[in-house]
């Protein structure tokens, strides 16, 4: 009867699981049907499953729309989700590996002076920030974009806790071998720590890739445009095109969701070793 | 050896990315003719199709500078608030404004003689707004009004004549509702923000007086304002449309049968439902009441941190003054605007037949402009007491009550400082 | 040796620190400083006004209803997600078959933006006319459709705004307890087992939940924190052409409008920022002290 008992609980929870997963697929879903719609099928007063025909011309039509640069806002995108992750990684990295292992006095200091960062709501600093990067000069360049957003106290304070936990034995016989600082750092400890890498990388080129009120206002140029801006420039006051909307959503999150699909077990076992929890 | 190659790798990134952002900091400016200074002209994104290929064609037809335009989409008022505090931001801008704080903040510059000798001719509802204690802030573009459309057929069939009060608008909103058909679109707030101060000139009242006080002291003003909630209460108010209220989509979807919106969506209305629409201005409201529309106009202006501010008041003379043709183009060829010279009115062909000639006719009888004093505190402290009034059902006498005390503050606060 | 350990040090830590002081602490400071004038539409004012900014921020009605709004908001968001992710990561944990495509389901969300989820959210799913899905669910069952984000009486907007969070947030925080729930010794079940605990809320009760106790602190302190930075859904699901309706407006759409909108009070934003900011500290502080995060390695 026990048995019973736990079959017929399994195969709730099954059920349930199943439940929930469509429930989070339908957001996916009403994406690539109302992008591959025409504007009459989404808003038609009877609900379809699926359009009639799948228009993948809007695909098409939406890298033809020469009043958006669409496929140059992509580009920027990437550009500057991978440069700022590659550089995330190392500022953030060295520093955590610093706070965490080299004794000095007031380290503890400097580690709250960059923790309590984190409890800055960005709007705070907004205007300030905008116009020191203006008086840089850097206003709709790629600098612009990416340079002040390298720092962040997030990925440190992550890279603080993972080493920390670190087994010092490594970095111990790297020592007796008469290895620095610098390269213990890069020889030992660097290779050995790829899943805490791969897990702040993937978190900081998500955050990159989708960051929105930074790039709409330093991002003037069109020709600096990233893709969110791009995107929230279909949903004018004026006229809405839902099915260009919606098929540049779709355009939009495709090369995450990749990324994502990719470095979902390194994100897993970073998070397991590393110090987020 | 592999460590120095590590090291060298990380370098290498660094300076990688140095390398990246340097390539990157060539944005590609210069789409523009010309020769001359580079000035920068920002606009806020039209949803007209054509409006943007229309003023990179006009930015380009100009000799004397090298014009490149910027078409920024989103919280534009926002974007340009920020940009004017810094020197990285636009040579020219279109503003919904100036604002009385850019003025007196002495953020743009003064453009009173470019209109030397052809001042008369704009129309006096939208350049006085841009006017501070006689100078002038802002050319006037073209003119924006907003009205009520309405489906003939609709109201034919429900036997109800065209409303001209407020009462017979919210006793027809309410007829002609029906499960899939909603009766009247005032924007998804429910009015709140399209709707302003219309009631209230719709009842006779103003949002500020001529000698600089609140304008809507008054029981009328609390009255009128509740019957916006009745048509919210009544359910007769379309909300939740995927385009707000400025997009006529909902109206042409059929999801309503009356919608508030702009002049510019008037040719679409007019392709896709021929006759069956009519136009009415906001119906008057009480024993001293009259039809309101709202006016507006988005001027051009020079910021004063411009490094060319000669150049750029000699390009904006040169387009909004004296190129009459791209004038006409702008306001007329894509969305309908009034021009607002009133010699380029009064020749467009456009707006001397049908509903469009009934738009011009509303705008010049029962016209009202937002005024200069009416500050964005003030508009934000009236807007959250309207959306309050007509959804909570709060009471109109409080919320007004509120609402003036904080007007009065800040009316105190303007016409206290000079620039 | 000291000596050089400090120059290490700040070889290390130097750059990030450097960049971290210029991109954040000089505008944080100048922020601090704008709260203290009369800052309408400049960053550098002249006329000092002392606490003036402080006080009126304080004594006006919007921005605390703001602040209640934001309490009561984490009051929902907080624990919802937290007994949502723990939910998936312990069934996620138990399923035998396809174990990974459970967890890159509801995973997936964490990628997308909060422009995409609310253009989707408010477009899509709870529009408020027949063609919204939400109200073709309700039509087939007969019902009126619903202004989802328009009504005040029900708020049904609440509904939006929780549901974007949960779906975008849910996945990232399960990947936390499911890293958390590998760590647990199999041992400890086994004991719990063999001393007769029913599996099922016993187990959870005993075993589980205590053994999650790191991650469950670490998972409420990013929530909360998460909870007051909360803009982009607001913004994107309720702001429109002409401003942000007096519902649902938490204090940082409000500064946001207050200050860098055409509003450009800039001082009076930036005392409203400062007081915020405070109380995230003194919230934030006040719970890891009281979580006893103050130890190092607690956690392990």
């Amino acid at each position: 009867m026990d048995d019973a008992l736990v079959r017929a609980g399994r195969a709730l929870r099954l059920a349930l699981l199943i439940a929930l997963a469509l429930l989070f697929l339908v957001p996916f879903y009403l994406l690539l049907r109302n992008g591959l719609s025409t504007e009459q099928d989404i808003t038609s007063p009877e609900w379809t499953f699926f359009p009639s025909g799948l228009r993948w011309g809007n695909v098409r039509e939406l890298f033809d729309d020469s009043s958006v640069p669409f496929a140059r806002s992509l580009l920027n995108s990437a550009l500057i989700a991978v440069a700022t992750t590659l550089g995330t990684l190392v500022l953030a990295s060295l520093a955590g590996y610093g706070l965490a292992r080299i004794p000095y006095r007031h380290a503890d200091k400097v580690f709250y002076a960059i923790l309590g960062t984190l409890m800055v709501p960005a709007a705070v600093t907004f205007v300030p920030s905008f116009v020191l990067v203006s008086s840089l000069g850097w206003i709709s360049t790629l600098r612009g974009l990416i340079v002040p957003t390298l720092f962040s106290a997030f990925a440190c304070f992550v890279f603080r806790q993972y080493f920390l936990g670190f087994p010092r034995e490594l970095e111990d016989a790297a020592q007796v071998d008469g290895l620095g600082y610098w390269r213990t750092y890069w020889l030992v400890v660097v290779p050995n720590a790829r899943p805490v890498f791969a897990a702040v990388g993937t978190i900081v080129f998500i955050g990159a890739w989708n960051a929105f009120l930074w790039p709409l206002v330093i991002g003037q140029d069109q020709s600096a445009w990233t893709v969110q801006v791009a995107l929230s420039s279909f949903t004018t006051a004026q006229v809405v095109r839902l099915h260009e909307l919606f098929v540049a959503a779709a355009v939009s999150i495709l090369p995450l969701l990749a990324v994502f699909l990719c470095f979902q077990r390194w994100i897993v076992a970073g998070v397991e070793r590393s110090g987020i929890d | 050896m592999t460590i120095s190659r590590r090291a060298l790798l990380a370098m290498g990134v660094i300076a990688g990315g140095g390398l990246l952002t340097a390539c990157g900091s060539n944005t590609g400016r210069g789409d523009g003719g010309g020769s001359g200074p580079t000035l920068s002209h920002w606009y806020h994104q039209y949803g007209e199709t054509g409006t943007q290929q229309a003023v990179n064609r006009y930015a380009a037809a100009y000799k004397k500078a090298h014009v490149t335009v910027q078409w920024r989409p989103g919280d534009y008022d926002q974007q340009t608030a920020a940009a004017l505090l810094t020197d990285s931001g636009p040579d020219v801008f279109e503003v919904n404004g100036p604002t009385l704080d850019q003025i007196q903040g002495g953020q743009v510059v003064d453009l009173t003689d470019l209109l030397d000798g052809v001042k008369d001719d704009f129309n006096p509802a939208v350049l006085t707004p841009k006017t501070y204690e006689g100078k002038i802030w802002g050319i006037p573009q073209t003119i924006d009004m907003q009205m009520l459309y309405y489906r003939k057929s609709l109201l034919k069939d429900a036997g109800l004549e065209p409303p001209d009060t407020l009462d017979a608008l919210v006793d027809a909103a309410h007829k002609l509702t029906t499960k899939k058909v909603k009766g009247l679109f005032l924007g998804n707030d429910g009015g709140a923000g399209v709707l302003g101060g219309t009631p209230l000139y719709a009842a006779g009242l103003q949002l500020v007086t001529d000698d600089g006080k609140p304008g809507f002291d008054d029981p009328e003003a609390a009255r009128a304002l509740g019957k916006i909630h009745q048509l919210y209460a009544g359910k007769s108010l379309l909300l939740g449309a995927p385009a707000d209220w400025a997009d006529p989509s909902a109206f042409l979807q059929g999801l309503t049968a009356m919608q508030w919106t702009g002049l510019w969506a008037l040719p679409q209305v007019q392709k896709e439902l021929g006759d069956d629409f009519g136009v009415l201005p906001f119906p008057k409201d009480g024993p001293s009441g009259r039809p309101s529309v709202p006016v507006g106009a988005y001027g051009a202006a020079v910021s004063a941190r411009s490094r060319n501010k000669e150049a750029a008041k000699e390009y904006v003379k040169w387009l909004w003054v004296e190129q009459t043709g791209d004038q006409e183009d702008f306001a007329l060829s894509y969305g309908f605007h009034i021009p607002a010279r009133i010699s380029l009115a009064k020749k467009a062909a456009k707006l001397k037949t049908g509903a469009a000639a009934d738009a011009v006719s509303f705008a010049t009888d029962h016209g009202y402009a937002q005024p200069l004093l009416w500050t964005p505190a003030a508009q934000t402290a009236y807007q959250d007491a309207l959306s309050r009034i007509i959804k909570d059902g709060a009471n109109p006498d409080d919320e007004l009550k509120t609402v003036l005390r904080k007007v009065s503050a800040e009316l105190a606060r303007v016409q206290k400082k000079k620039p | 040796m000291s000596r050089r350990r400090t120059l290490w040090f700040w070889i290390f830590v130097g750059p990030f620190a450097a960049g971290l002081a210029l991109f954040t602490y000089v505008p944080l400071l100048w922020s601090v400083g704008l709260s203290f004038f009369d800052a309408h539409n400049t960053v550098t004012p002249t006329h000092f006004v002392g606490v003036d900014n402080y006080t009126a921020m304080l004594s006006d009605d919007a921005f605390l209803a703001s602040l209640r709004t934001f309490l009561l908001f984490t009051a929902f968001i907080v624990p919802a997600t937290y007994v949502l992710a723990l939910a998936l990561a312990l069934m996620v944990n138990r399923v035998r078959r396809a174990r990974a495509f459970f967890r890159s389901v509801f995973f997936l969300p964490a990628a997308c933006s909060y422009v995409v989820a609310a253009l989707i959210w408010k477009m899509s799913i709870f529009n408020g006319v027949r063609f919204g899905l939400a109200n073709a669910v309700l039509d087939f069952f007969g019902a009126d459709p619903v202004a989802w984000l328009s009504t005040t009486d029900p708020p049904w907007y609440w509904l939006v705004i929780v549901t974007v969070r949960l779906w975008l947030q849910a996945g990232f925080y399960m990947i936390l307890f499911l890293a958390g729930l590998q760590r647990i010794n199999p041992v400890l079940y086994e004991a719990a087992a063999v001393d007769g605990a029913r599996p099922g809320w016993q187990v959870l009760r005993h075993i589980t939940l205590p053994q999650l106790r790191a991650t469950s602190v670490a998972v409420v302190l990013l929530l909360v924190i998460n909870a007051f930075q909360a803009f982009d859904e607001f913004y994107n699901l309720l702001s429109d052409a002409r401003g942000y309706p007096p519902y649902a407006r938490p204090p940082l759409v409000y500064l946001y409008y207050t200050a860098l909108g055409q509003g450009q009070n800039l001082g009076l934003g930036s005392a409203g920022a400062v007081i915020l900011a405070l109380i995230i500290a003194v919230v934030t502080v006040g719970q890891a002290r009281w979580f006893g995060l103050g130890r190092r390695n607690s956690d392990g």
